[in-house]
Order: structure tokens, then sequence, then C-alpha cells
């Protein structure tokens, strides 16, 4: 029973660390916190569906298909809308929801009633120390970490990526060595939006799909984030692992009534104690 | 001041006069805007004046419903000792979880009353020994004070108008007070405010409990205005709308705030002709207020129409 938790519990964690590094990839560029993350996973789920369904296109060219679409569409929807919420953080938040309502309530005209996700993943079963786990999962564990390796390499290796750390530690000062700064915030939605959008496609074959999936998966993740440290990349993805499996034990030896509550105690308790987050670092403010 | 209060009494005999002529379907939604307006009212204490935006207020409005159902159907207590538990319940509530939160910058604190409201929300949802969880509270009798029921739309409104107004006129007595003053001053600059002596986290949660009675007051009477409650009514989507309507209205005005309350409350209905798409709209709304309108919709208006 325990391995059987302890997978399902590291599959939801995968699904919270990408939606959660959606989010700090924002947040340690602007401060700013993206709430519309949660249906922006939403739509990833939505945009799978569709070219599966009408494409008949198989796992990875879907992937790779998805993350490029909402790559372009975070990027775009930065110069049009986000650009100009930069005004003050409670701007950007309630106009960020704001968004996150009109993209939740457009796919809910399109797609009224829960749907059947198709098992592009494979329909069979794995069998792992008396644990029975669908296909699925090994697709979001292998997915995750080459998600988070490729973030890696980028950030850590190339160019843009550095360019992109340098904004996110001192957009002034990156502008003045040259670093197109406008650019590199747009790039940083356009992957934010990215691992969002693939983490939707991952869980979709394991439920009934409808535009309500990203509420509160959007905001655990922001939980989980917290958890980790909202302005550290590996503080997220390890919130997010520790997250998913706190709650497959706590619904399993506690209650599944209750379950939901962890994540959001697990919120208010870390801002009070160490708002910074586990693996975060506390950036001094200079006045 | 003196244009202003022809001004305020104008508008209060406009809206009296809308009592005895509308139709009850407009009565409903004008008394709903007028119940949502003093939880934005609330919440402005901590948008505008404390420099802390909220988004739980949504939640304790819920504290403040929930009370007043549960005290009135549990435990036969008359309908009107229900408004003095409710304000205290919600205010207790905000205060005992906000407050250890209010020492944080602003973005932490938002973070944190995410948290509240949903904790707050889920309780309601699955504690059912209490709640009546996902049941909700039925059968609340009508609003009566002393053998008068409040019993039709036009009744009730008049209830409802009479608890805005009053909401609205202490908020004033509230910013004009030395207190007042003091919230402005932490808004404006923290670390200067507590050089010159002010008690800065004293100020904070003395503002986090008022918004929290607000909020308790509103819930009362929403509890009263549709005789039903349930969890779903009191969701972070709520809890959303009552803070733009606080930053919508205007930095620090509260006549803006009441404003937006129209405004963003009455979208329900002036957005019917979208049809399917009225939510879409009403998101579209909000950014595109945000977008345009950061500072609010009163910023717009030459100086000197502002007060």
């Amino acid at each position: 029973m325990l391995a059987q938790l302890l997978v399902g519990g590291l599959g939801t964690g995968c699904i919270y660390a990408l939606v959660g590094l959606g989010f700090t990839l924002v947040y340690r560029t602007l401060r700013m916190v993206n709430f519309a993350q949660g249906q922006v996973f939403m739509a990833g789920t939505f945009l799978g569906l569709f070219g599966a369904r009408q494409f008949g296109l198989s796992a990875l060219p879907l992937l790779l298909l998805v993350a490029a679409i909402s790559f372009a569409i975070g990027m775009l929807l930065e110069r049009m809308v986000f650009r100009r919420l930069y005004a003050s953080h409670e701007v950007f938040v309630v106009g960020a929801i704001g968004l996150g309502v009109m993209i939740e309530n457009g796919f809910r005209i399109v797609y009224p009633e829960p749907l059947p996700f198709p098992k592009i993943f494979g329909a069979g079963v794995y069998h792992l120390h008396g644990a029975v786990f669908q296909k699925t999962y090994l697709w979001i564990l292998i997915v995750t970490l080459a998600l988070v390796v490729t973030l890696h390499v980028l950030f850590a290796y190339t160019r843009t990526g550095r360019a992109l750390r340098a904004v996110a530690s001192d957009g002034e000062i990156a502008a003045t060595m040259g670093v197109n700064v406008q650019r590199a915030i747009g790039a940083t939605f356009g992957l934010s939006f990215a691992v969002a959008a693939v983490a939707g496609v991952l869980i979709g074959p394991l439920y009934f799909v409808s535009p309500d999936l990203g509420d509160m998966v959007g905001l655990k993740a922001f939980s989980a984030a917290v958890l980790g440290g909202i302005n550290s990349v590996v503080g997220t993805i390890l919130g997010g692992l520790a997250l998913g499996l706190m709650e497959a034990l706590a619904a399993f030896y506690i209650s599944t009534d209750y379950k939901d509550l962890l994540a959001f105690s697990i919120l208010m308790l870390m801002l009070l104690v160490r708002p910074q987050g586990l693996l975060g670092r506390v950036v001094p403010v200079k006045v | 001041m003196r244009a202003g209060s022809v001004l305020g009494i104008g508008s209060v005999i406009a809206l009296c006069t809308l009592g005895l002529l509308a139709s009850d379907y407009l009565l409903q939604i004008a008394t709903l805007v007028l119940i949502e307006s003093i939880a934005v009212i609330g919440l402005g204490f901590l948008t505008g004046f404390a420099g802390r935006i909220s988004l739980a207020q949504g939640a304790l409005y819920g504290v403040g419903a929930y009370s007043a159902a549960l005290l009135v159907t549990r435990l036969g207590l008359p309908p009107l000792l229900g408004l003095p538990i409710a304000i205290l319940a919600a205010s207790i509530v905000g205060t005992a979880l906000g407050a250890p939160a209010i020492r944080l910058s602003g973005l932490y604190f938002v973070m944190s009353t995410i948290g509240m409201q949903q904790i707050l929300w889920l309780l309601l949802m699955h504690w059912s020994g209490l709640t009546g969880g996902p049941q909700g509270v039925r059968d609340i009798p009508a609003l009566s004070i002393a053998g008068f029921a409040f019993d039709t739309p036009a009744r009730f409104y008049i209830a409802a108008l009479i608890g805005a107004v009053t909401s609205y006129l202490l908020a004033r007595l509230v910013v004009a007070s030395r207190f007042g003053l003091f919230l402005r001053a932490v808004a404006d600059d923290e670390l200067a405010s507590a050089t010159t002596g002010v008690a800065v986290l004293r100020a904070k949660a003395t503002a986090l409990a008022l918004s929290g009675g607000w909020a308790g007051a509103a819930g009362f009477l929403h509890a009263y205005y549709l005789r039903y409650v349930h969890p779903d009514m009191f969701t972070l989507d709520l809890s959303v709308v009552f803070l733009t309507m606080a930053m919508f209205g205007g930095y620090r005005s509260l006549e803006g705030m009441l404003l937006a309350s129209a405004i963003l409350g009455g979208a329900s209905e002036y957005l019917r002709p979208f049809g399917q798409f009225r939510l879409v709209a009403y998101g579209g709304l909000l950014v595109l207020s945000m977008m345009f309108f950061p500072r609010g919709l009163l910023a717009v208006l030459p100086v000197r129409w502002r007060r």
C-alpha cells in the first residue's frame, strides 16, 4: 500500500512542481505572482486533448507541440496583457486572476461537459512492489525530469539563460549590459506557460478533464512553490514533490476530506515561519 | 464638503425612491450590491488605508453569514442578536488568522490571505457537524425586528440600504479619526510612521479587525437576503470580486468603492447580452480595468472633482 501511495504522490508532486515552476519563473523575474497559472495548466490539457483527438498525435510530438504553442501564447500575452499590469503587485494579482477567469470560462463554452482524455501514454499498467500504476505515471516522472534538466542546462549554460538570470537578479543592470529586458521577460512568461501546459497534458489521461481542473491545482502548486521557496527553482521542484507525497499520505492515513487543508495550512505556516521558503534566499532590500 | 453632503443625501433619497418604484427583480440586484458594498468598504480599511490587500474577505463574509444562519436556525436566537455575533465572529477569525501575517511585506501577506480563504472555505465545506457541509444551511427565517418582518424584496431592500448607509457613515468616522490618520501614515511609509510614534502593528491589526467586522455585518445581511447559505457562495472568486471593487473604486475613496461595487456588482446583469460569454466578458472587465485604471476609476477624474 505504501508503494502505491508513494507512486501516486510522486506523480501529483511532479505536476505541482511543474505548475509551481511557472509561478517561480515569473516571480523571481518580476516579484509578481501570476495567478492565471492554474488556468494555463488547464488550457494545456485541452490543447493536448484537441491535438490528440483531431490530429491523432502520439505522446512525444504532442508534448512538444503543446510546449511550443504555449510558449508563443505566453510571450504574446506578456506583450498584450501582463506588460500593462506591472504598476503594482495588487494590480497584477487582480489582472492575472481576471485573465484566469476569461480562460476558464472561455474553455467552458467550448467544453461544457467533463471529457475523457485519450490514453496517449498507453493503456497498460506496471507492477512494482505490490503497487499497480498506469503507464502515465512513468511518463510524468520522465518528462518532469527531462524538463528540469533542460531548464537547468538552459539557465546554466546558454547565453539566453544567462540573460534571463541577469534580468531576474537585476533588470536595470542587465539592461545596461545590453540584455534585451523586454524580450527576456517575454521569454520568461513563455517558459512558465510551456511548463504548466506540458504538466496539463501529462495529467490528462489520469482524469476526466473539465475547465475547472486548474483551480485547485494552481493554488496548490503555488503553495508548493512557497513551501520550497518561490524564488528558487530547485526549491519549487522539491516543494512540489514534498507536497504531493504528503497529500497522498495524509489522504490515506488522516482523511480525504481534509487532505486539501494540508497545502493551505503549509502555505500559511511557511509564510509566517520562513517566507522565503525552505531553500529560498532572502534578498536584502536596500533603502 | 457641503456639495458632498448634498450629493450624499441626494443619492440616499434617490435610492429610497428606487425602493418604492423599481421592480422586485431590480431591487434584488440593488440589495445585493448594497450588501456587498459593506464588505468592500471593510476591505478598504486594509487596501486603501493600511496598504495590505486581502483575498480572504469572501471567506470572512461567509463566516458572518454562517454565524447569523446557524444562530437563528440551530439556537433559535432572535435574528438581530445575530448581527453583533456575526460581526464579532468574522472580526475575531480575521484577526486571529491575519494578524500573525500582517507584519509580512505586501505580496507575502496576499499569499497568506489566499491560504486563509481556502482554509475557511474548506472548513465550511467539510466540517459538516457544525456547518451542514455541502448541504448548506436552509430555512433561514425572514429578518424580523420587533415584530416587523423584512420579508418582501422592497422591505429587505430598505434593511440593506440602512445597513449600507450606516457602514458608510461609520467608515467615514473611522477614516477621519486619529486612527484613520495613523493608518494612512502606515500605508504611506511604515518606517517613517513608526519613528513618529505610530504603533504600526497595532494600527494594522486594528484595520484587520475592522475589515473583518464589516465583512461579518455584510455576511449577516447576505444570510437573511437569500435565506440560504452554502460554502460555494464564499469562494476565492468572491474575494477577488471584493478586492477588485475595493481597488477599482480608487485609492482611499469610500465613494469610489461604492461606485465600483455598483458597477461590478451589477455586471452580472448588464453583461447579460453577452449570453454564454458573460463570464468571459466579466473576466475581461477585471483585466481591462486593471490594465487601464490601475489607480482606480476616480483617478481619471480631474483632481478638483475628487475631493
